[in-house]
């Protein structure tokens, strides 16, 4: 993707977005009283604003990007294994959806363990061992200090708990 | 009393053993809270302030004061080191520090960091001391119309942090101000956007946003690309900061300053936007500003300088009014309240010692201050030179705790864990963060003094005009916003 396609297709994501907020968005997820005196003082007042401003910005990225040059220069640098990449990322974010649900259930500590040992391996660390020595060490230090000097409670699970 | 008599009775009161070693100590605390990304200067003083209760009244408020100026230094670390700001007032030392460090000159940003906060920290304990009542007086002057005007004219600080297209950057503002909007609404109670989860009703949780969209896409990044930091340099180096830096940099750190004092004597607009203005302007006014957002020494320096410029001159409304100019100073006036001072007017007439105490103990802060942070950033070393693939786990798990801590919310780590993905996307698609981020900090602020504005004048506009601060702000707003088309329109004109 050269700089032109990103400047149009970010216009049109934005003119969407714009055009979404003041149909469906706006309309359904902002309440604001009936007895409203002037419309400048409504909650939606605001929101309203910034979703026409942002339609604006998409014309404004639109217009600009399609004068822009058409050259072969991608904007980002290419990697060598793309098909991977995305798997890596749908790992990733299956990764953090299973830590936010695990953290009230067998508590911070262990799903940090498990998180830092998936994502290290997920990275294809060069130092294994030390990764999982941290893995366990890490979270047990911060867990230390957040729990006991800072006196923050640490969710700590259904299961093992710790001291 | 004269003022002779009133600076022997502050030294009386401070010239001894115990109050330095509070103070010193105090520092040490901020440094490393500040330093831990998820604790904050703000964190580091609540958690101080239980143990100053049996302490001296001075000396537990140096104590606190040197926690918060070593906690707004301290932030600067893992800002410049890992690219996740251990306070938001750090946020703008991120732009210029971590592009350093990721050329190896991670030790030369952090040395700039701490002597344009050094600066900053005497500039602004000299202003507080000079200026306390005049600058008191002039802030008790605004209403939402002048924070309004305010606040408009810090939004054009977004020009000066949007990279390649300013259009790029009003689209990141833009969803940054419709963020902001989560939560119930101020005036009218209703909700906007919180589809009946009674964790949104209060709002986004600021540091999630915020380490969400600096910290985690880094994380996410290395995921995408394992191998794309190899042949990088990531170390402290071997180049550490010279006079010659310094020098250079001198103007915008004294600039910086100037910003720092004069936005942190306005209650409520906290140090992250001063450091933002000060780097903006900085960026403006640079012979070099074609190198600020890719490791430029003296946006480090700006930056710095603008929040730390923010800590002595939060203290002017504290003392001479008794109104906190930031969070930390309101958890601050807490300790004045528990050892029977009340700050204020009177507080210059009953506890002159106390106060003139308190302003010998700042000005000794800057020299502690060099003295803790040089140390500080030998004793953080490691960290530049940990293994990336090793760090970023680290990062994650940090950033986890950290955001938890905040709030004791695991909601916030979900936040956190989204803002991630979305600044991950913005940068792919080269959408600066910082505007967003300005942009989600400043947007309640603009939005609630316009609402306010307009139900005192019952709808009329004309109020947002109504005296000479007003008019100043939309005067430099228009200048600014001039300056920026015109820097915009002529660029677009340069050939190629």
């Amino acid at each position: 993707m050269n700089n032109r396609t990103l400047q149009v297709h970010l216009g049109i994501g934005a003119c969407l977005v714009g055009l979404f907020l003041i149909l469906y968005g706006i309309p359904n997820w902002v309440s604001s009283p009936s007895n409203v005196p002037k419309i400048i003082l409504s909650p939606l007042f605001w929101p309203y604003t910034i979703a026409g401003l942002t339609g604006l910005v998409g014309l404004g990225l639109i217009v600009f990007g399609r004068g822009a040059d058409d050259d072969d220069i991608p904007v980002n640098d290419p990697i060598e294994d793309p098909g991977t990449g995305v798997v890596r990322l749908a790992a990733m974010a299956v990764l953090m959806m299973v830590t936010f649900w695990a953290m009230p259930r067998i508590g911070m500590v262990w799903a940090s363990m498990g998180a830092f040992a998936a994502l290290a391996f997920l990275v294809r660390t060069r130092h294994p061992k030390i990764a999982l020595t941290c893995a366990v060490l890490v979270p047990l230090v911060l867990y230390a200090f957040f729990a006991h000097v800072a006196s923050v409670a640490i969710p700590q699970g259904n299961y093992v708990r710790l001291p | 009393m004269s003022l002779f008599d009133s600076i022997m009775a502050g030294f009386a009161l401070v010239g001894n053993f115990n109050a330095f070693l509070s103070l010193f100590i105090g520092i040490i605390i901020g440094v490393i809270g500040g330093a831990i990304p998820g604790i904050s200067a703000t964190m580091a003083v609540a958690l101080a302030l239980p143990f100053t209760f049996p302490m001296q009244p001075i000396n537990g408020i140096l104590l606190l004061l040197g926690v918060y100026k070593g906690g707004i230094f301290g932030g600067s670390i893992p800002a410049i080191l890992i690219k996740t700001p251990g306070t938001p007032a750090s946020s703008a030392t991120i732009l210029d520090g971590h592009p350093m460090a990721a050329r190896g000159e991670a030790g030369r940003a952090l040395g700039m960091a701490l002597w344009a906060s050094c600066t900053a920290d005497l500039i602004s304990n000299l202003s507080l001391i000079l200026f306390a009542g005049w600058l008191a007086s002039f802030a008790l002057n605004f209403g939402p119309p002048e924070f309004f005007a305010l606040m408009l004219f810090s939004l054009t600080i977004i020009a000066g942090v949007s990279g390649d297209s300013l259009l790029r950057g009003a689209l990141s503002a833009l969803l940054g101000l419709l963020l902001a909007t989560i939560g119930l609404d101020l005036v009218y109670g209703t909700n906007r956007f919180t589809f009946g989860d009674p964790s949104l009703m209060g709002g986004l949780n600021f540091i999630a946003v915020l380490i969400g969209l600096f910290a985690i896409p880094e994380v996410i990044n290395m995921v995408w690309h394992p191998t794309g930091h190899i042949g990088k340099v990531q170390s402290l180096g071997s180049k550490w900061v010279t006079f010659a830096d310094y020098k250079r940099s001198f103007r915008s750190i004294v600039r910086g300053s100037f910003i720092g004092v004069f936005l942190g004597s306005i209650p409520g607009i906290g140090a992250a936007p001063a450091a933002f203005l000060s780097y903006s302007e900085a960026r403006r006014k640079s012979p070099n500003k074609a190198n600020f957002g890719k490791g430029e020494i003296e946006g480090v320096a700006a930056s710095e300088a603008g929040n730390n410029g923010v800590a002595g001159a939060t203290l002017i409304p504290l003392l001479a009014l008794g109104v906190p100019g930031d969070v930390i100073t309101a958890i601050i006036i807490g300790a004045f309240m528990v050892h029977g001072l009340q700050p204020g007017p009177m507080m210059f007439v009953m506890n002159v010692d106390i106060i003139y105490g308190l302003f010998i103990g700042l000005i000794f802060s800057s020299g502690l201050l060099l003295i803790v942070g040089s140390l500080a950033i030998r004793g953080f070393r490691p960290v530049a030179d940990i293994p990336k693939r090793i760090l970023m786990p680290c990062v994650l798990v940090l950033c986890i705790y950290g955001v938890f801590a905040v709030n004791n919310n695991i909601f916030d780590v979900g936040v956190m864990f989204v803002m991630g993905w979305v600044g991950f996307v913005m940068s792919r698609y080269h959408i600066p963060a910082a505007p967003f981020l300005i942009a989600f900090i400043l947007g309640p602020l603009l939005e609630d003094n316009f609402r306010q504005a307009m139900l005192m004048s019952g709808g009329s506009p004309e109020i947002l005009l109504r005296g000479p601060i007003t008019w100043f702000f939309w005067a430099l707003t228009v200048i600014t916003v001039v300056a920026i088309s015109r820097g915009t329109l002529n660029k677009a004109r340069e050939p190629g």
